[in-house]
Parts: C-alpha cells; sequence; structure tokens
C-alpha cells in the first residue's frame, strides 16, 4: 500500500515527543543528579562517582537488594509453578469455568496499596483471618523472619491469576488434532505434556517470566501498606530505600544513584530476552 | 474400579479442587467484605469467617460514615479526574501513533524498533523517574496539583496504549481500508471512518484498562500529590500508621479503592490477557 509520507510522522510524532519530554528527559535528568550531591537551595556539588561507590558499601542497600532478590526470584518462580498448574486444570472440561476464571482474574486489578492494607488485617497477629483460622499466634508481620515471607504471599495471590489467565490462554490456542494425533502413537499423558504442550507454551512462559521479573523488581506498594519495610529492615524493598533517601532525607543525588542501579538491573534482564521479544512484534 | 468410572472420579475431584482455588482466591475480598459491615465490637469477638446475620449482625455505618467524609469525597474526586483525564488524553495521542506503526512503514529506526522503544518506557521502573519528576513539578510550580498527576499518567499510559492498540490496529482487515482508498477516500479519512470505527471496542476496552492503572498508582501520586490532590492510593497509605487496627475501617477504604479498578477492568475481559502481556498473547 503506498502511504502518504507527512500523514504517517505526524500521527507518529506527538507520543514520541511527548515520551522524550516526559521520560527520556526525565531520565537524563536523573543521571546527572547521580553524580551530585544535591542540595535544595544551593547549587549542586559535583562527586563523580561518589553515590554509587557510596551505594556499594551502604548496608542498607545490601540489605534491600538481597530482600529484593529474594521477594523476585522465590515469588515469580511460586507464581509460575502455581499459574501453570491452575491453567492445565481449567484447561479441562469443569463447570462454571469462565465464572470461576474471572474470579480468579480480580486480584490483577485491585489498587497494591488497598490489597496491602487488607492483608494487613489478614495477617495481622491479633484478630487477623489466618490466626484465627488457624487458632495460632504466628508473627506474620513483626517477626523479621516471616515479614518478607508474607509480603511474597500477598504477591502471589495478586500474580499468579497473571500467570494462570496468560498461560490458560496459550493453551486453548492449542489445536486440538495434535493431541488425536499424539493419541495414535501413545496413551501416556505425561509424553503428551512433555512433547506437545510444553514446546508449544515455551514461547508464552518466557514471555510471562520477563514480564514478571521486570514488574516485581519495581515492588514498593504492597510492603509499603502492608509491614512498611518492616520490621527494622527485613522487608525493606529496593525502591523503598530509594525512595526514602529521596523523600525522608532530601538526599537526591544519592536516590538517583540507587534508581539507576534498579534500572540497570531491569534493563538487563529485559536485554538477555531482547531477542525473543522483539520477535514478537515483528 | 472400571476405568471409565475412574474417570469420572477424578473429573469430580478436578472440578472439585478448581472451584476450592478460586474460593481460596476470593477469601480475602470475602473477608473486606465481612469485616466492612460489623460494628467496631464485634471486629475480634467474630469468630472464624464472620458470615453476617450468623456470626455478627451487620451494621452500614461503616460505610455511611466513611464515604460522607469531605476528605474521602476529595480523594475520591481527585482519583477520577486524574484517572478519567490521563486515559483519555493517553489515547488521544497513542493511538494516531499505534495507527502509524500498524499501517506505515518506518525505516529509520524499522517499526518493530519503535514499538519496542514504546515498550520499553513501560517497563522501567517508576522509581527511576520519581526525583527529577519531583524537581521539574518544582520548577513548574506544579507541586500538588492535579495538573501534575495526569502529566505523570499520560506519560505512564501513553506507551501502552500505542502497544496495544498498534496490535487491534494489525488485526484489523487492511481490505476495508484500502477499498476507500481506491474509492477517493483520503488517508484520515480511512482513518476516520473506517479503521477508528472497527477498533472502537480495542479503544475502550484499552480505556478501561489504563483507568484502572492510573486509579492504581500509588508512588508518584505519594511524591507528588501530598494534600489538596491527594488521590485513593494516598489517602489511604496516610491511615497505615494510626488506623490500621481499627479493622472495619481498613475494610471499607479498601473496597472504595478496590472495587472501581476491578469492576472496570472486569468489563474488558476479553482483552484483559492481550493488554497485560502487552498483545503479545491473544486472550
Amino acid at each position: 500500500m503506498r502511504w502518504n509520507n507527512r500523514l504517517k510522522y505526524l500521527f507518529l510524532l506527538p507520543a514520541v515527543l511527548w515520551l522524550l519530554g516526559f521520560t527520556i528527559y526525565p531520565l537524563l535528568y536523573s543521571l546527572r543528579l547521580g553524580f551530585y550531591n544535591v542540595r535544595i537551595g544551593d547549587s549542586d556539588i559535583f562527586v563523580g562517582f561518589g553515590n554509587f561507590v557510596r551505594a556499594f558499601r551502604d548496608p542498607q542497600v545490601i540489605s534491600a537488594a538481597r530482600v529484593t532478590l529474594i521477594f523476585v526470584l522465590g515469588g515469580v518462580a511460586i507464581q509460575l509453578v502455581l499459574g501453570v498448574l491452575f491453567a492445565l486444570l481449567f484447561n479441562r472440561k469443569l463447570p462454571f469455568r469462565n465464572a470461576l476464571r474471572t474470579l480468579m482474574t480480580l486480584p490483577l486489578f485491585a489498587t497494591p496499596i488497598a490489597v496491602g492494607f487488607l492483608f494487613f488485617t489478614i495477617f495481622n497477629e491479633e484478630g487477623g483471618l489466618v490466626n484465627g483460622l488457624l487458632n495460632a499466634k504466628i508473627p506474620w508481620l513483626s517477626s523479621p523472619r516471616l515479614s518478607l515471607v508474607s509480603v511474597m504471599i500477598v504477591d502471589t495471590w495478586q500474580w499468579t491469576p497473571f500467570v494462570f489467565i496468560v498461560v490458560l490462554a496459550a493453551l486453548q490456542g492449542i489445536p486440538k488434532d495434535y493431541y488425536e494425533a499424539a493419541r495414535l502413537e501413545t496413551s501416556s499423558p505425561w509424553i503428551q505434556f512433555r512433547y506437545i504442550t510444553l514446546p508449544v507454551l515455551q514461547p508464552t512462559i518466557v514471555l510471562v517470566v520477563v514480564l514478571r521479573l521486570a514488574e516485581a523488581f519495581k515492588v514498593f506498594d504492597i510492603p509499603f501498606t502492608l509491614t512498611q519495610g518492616g520490621p527494622g529492615v527485613s522487608s525493606q524493598v529496593f525502591s523503598m530505600y530509594a525512595f526514602r533517601a529521596a523523600r525522608r532525607f532530601f538526599d537526591f543525588g544519592y536516590a538517583s544513584a540507587l534508581s539507576y542501579l534498579l534500572l540497570i538491573i531491569v534493563a538487563f534482564i529485559v536485554a538477555v530476552f531482547f531477542r525473543r521479544i522483539r520477535q514478537v512484534y515483528q | 474400579m472400571t476405568a471409565s468410572s475412574r474417570k469420572r472420579t477424578f473429573a469430580i475431584g478436578f472440578s472439585l479442587l478448581a472451584i476450592a482455588i478460586a474460593i481460596l482466591w476470593f477469601v480475602p475480598f470475602y473477608w473486606a467484605i465481612s469485616l466492612s459491615f460489623r460494628r467496631p465490637a464485634d471486629t475480634f469477638t467474630t469468630a472464624g469467617l464472620g458470615i453476617p446475620f450468623i456470626n455478627y449482625a451487620p451494621t452500614l455505618e461503616n460505610w455511611q460514615r466513611e464515604l460522607s467524609t469531605p476528605e474521602t469525597i476529595r480523594a475520591l474526586t481527585n482519583s477520577t479526574i486524574v484517572s478519567v483525564s490521563a486515559s483519555v488524553i493517553a489515547l488521544i495521542i497513542g493511538v494516531p501513533a499505534a495507527y502509524a506503526l500498524a499501517r506505515f512503514r518506518f525505516k529509520r529506526p524499522p517499526n518493530e524498533d519503535l514499538t519496542l522503544w514504546f515498550l520499553s518506557q513501560r517497563i522501567l521502573p517508576p522509581i527511576a523517574t520519581v526525583v527529577p519528576f519531583l524537581l521539574i513539578m518544582r520548577q513548574l510550580n506544579l507541586i500538588d496539583t492535579r495538573a501534575s498527576l495526569i502529566l505523570v499518567n499520560i506519560t505512564f499510559n501513553l506507551p501502552f496504549a500505542v502497544v496495544i492498540m498498534r496490535q487491534a490496529f494489525l488485526d484489523l482487515p487492511i481490505e476495508l481500508e484500502e477499498a476507500a482508498l481506491v474509492d477517493g477516500t483520503s488517508y484520515l479519512g480511512a482513518f476516520n471512518r473506517i479503521a477508528l470505527r472497527l477498533a472502537a471496542p480495542a479503544m475502550a476496552a484499552t480505556l478501561l484498562i489504563v483507568f484502572s492503572f492510573s486509579w492504581n498508582e500509588f508512588l508518584f501520586s505519594l511524591t507528588l500529590g501530598t494534600l489538596r490532590a491527594k488521590t485513593i492510593p494516598v489517602f489511604m497509605a496516610g491511615a497505615v500508621d494510626t488506623r490500621g487496627i481499627q479493622f472495619w475501617f481498613v475494610a471499607v477504604r479498601t473496597l472504595t479503592a478496590i472495587i472501581p479498578p476491578v469492576i472496570i477492568a472486569t468489563l474488558a475481559q476479553k482483552y484483559i490477557v492481550q493488554g497485560l502481556t502487552f498483545g503479545a498473547v491473544k486472550g
């Protein structure tokens, strides 16, 4: 098709310019701030890599990095396994399948701040739902060993449905005759799963994992209301510490350097899968 | 047991398991609903799951009190204005760009790289732009205004709208637009009268989904909208320290925040899979 040349740029440019102005410019600004000691109402002092060097020596950063890594890797792994199992289960003939599926997707769009607040009442030691049902007094939120686990459970509640509905959609896209053909050769459901289902699902699973990893590294809202990063710093995730540096201590240069470290990690994950993702949009 | 009766037992077992999982996933919502109708005195004394009328006498008082306070009304108003404006404007800017990526050929950079560039904006951790946004908004004198929150939310919604709507246009049959062009319609006319109309359901779904994203956005609202421009999530978070122990209160506020995006996104059920995977997987 022959297309009018000026029109296509007219259509594309507003969106490109908007993002250059409101994302790329702030990112460059932030990069510059990372090399300065920012003082409000005074001129900034250039400190070179000072903020970055400081980050690698800061015990709070080490702790936040550790907490975030456990949260991301542990959480995404559990969500992946549960989500795939649920999808396989729901791919069978079930009564009220669509209604149940819709019910399962409700957490996806629930306001994360509110979810954290709500689970505060569910995990509360006194009168909380979980301890009430278990008739126990487990310190879900006040024990440094359990607080991160609680945050991960909440994240798993909210995001397993994502893996579930995406994998279910992919499963439903597998043509039935693949299995019919296989049934001529073997009756083993495991062999059908291993040699038909899994290979067809593989690109979807890779995509789900990349999206989930990138999203999980941003975690902020749920620990903010559920545990406020505590007790101590036992559930203080990376974004939270960077935010505190900026908002509580007005240490804008350091906060910028910290958020750049997180940006680099997420960019690295996306880059690893870049060719895979690019194929999707070709 | 015969093979067929064993098969039936399995089928029933799997069905029960699926129902149990769906119920388990719904329990937190149920718990919020149950708490929200309790009198303060019933909060801790109610046994187990707290079934209204059986375990306690429900009351509407918490809802009435919470929804009639001016602070709640202001937060709801702020959230609504910010989310609606940011979603509509993001679509107005994003849809033409999406159409351009779906129908025209760009050479340098090629279409797929442009699309990925838009996508990458969505994947980047928001904390990376918190500080510069704060400083920029301070210079523009826009701190604690709805305008600053609308600007931020457009920025988050725009890449999403572009990537999703690009896929929606690609899924339309191109022949209708080609036929219109042969008949002498202008390019703009083909876009306006044919493509936009056919893509209307996808646009509506995209609008609903980005509305929910904006409604739920917390980090930037917390940074930029501290007082007058407080949105629902910030309003809620402000009560964490002081009122966390008042479960009935937590429940009412939680539901006030959660109900709009959950219902709205459920309306777009058909597009949720496509939306959450940026068009890569069809629902």
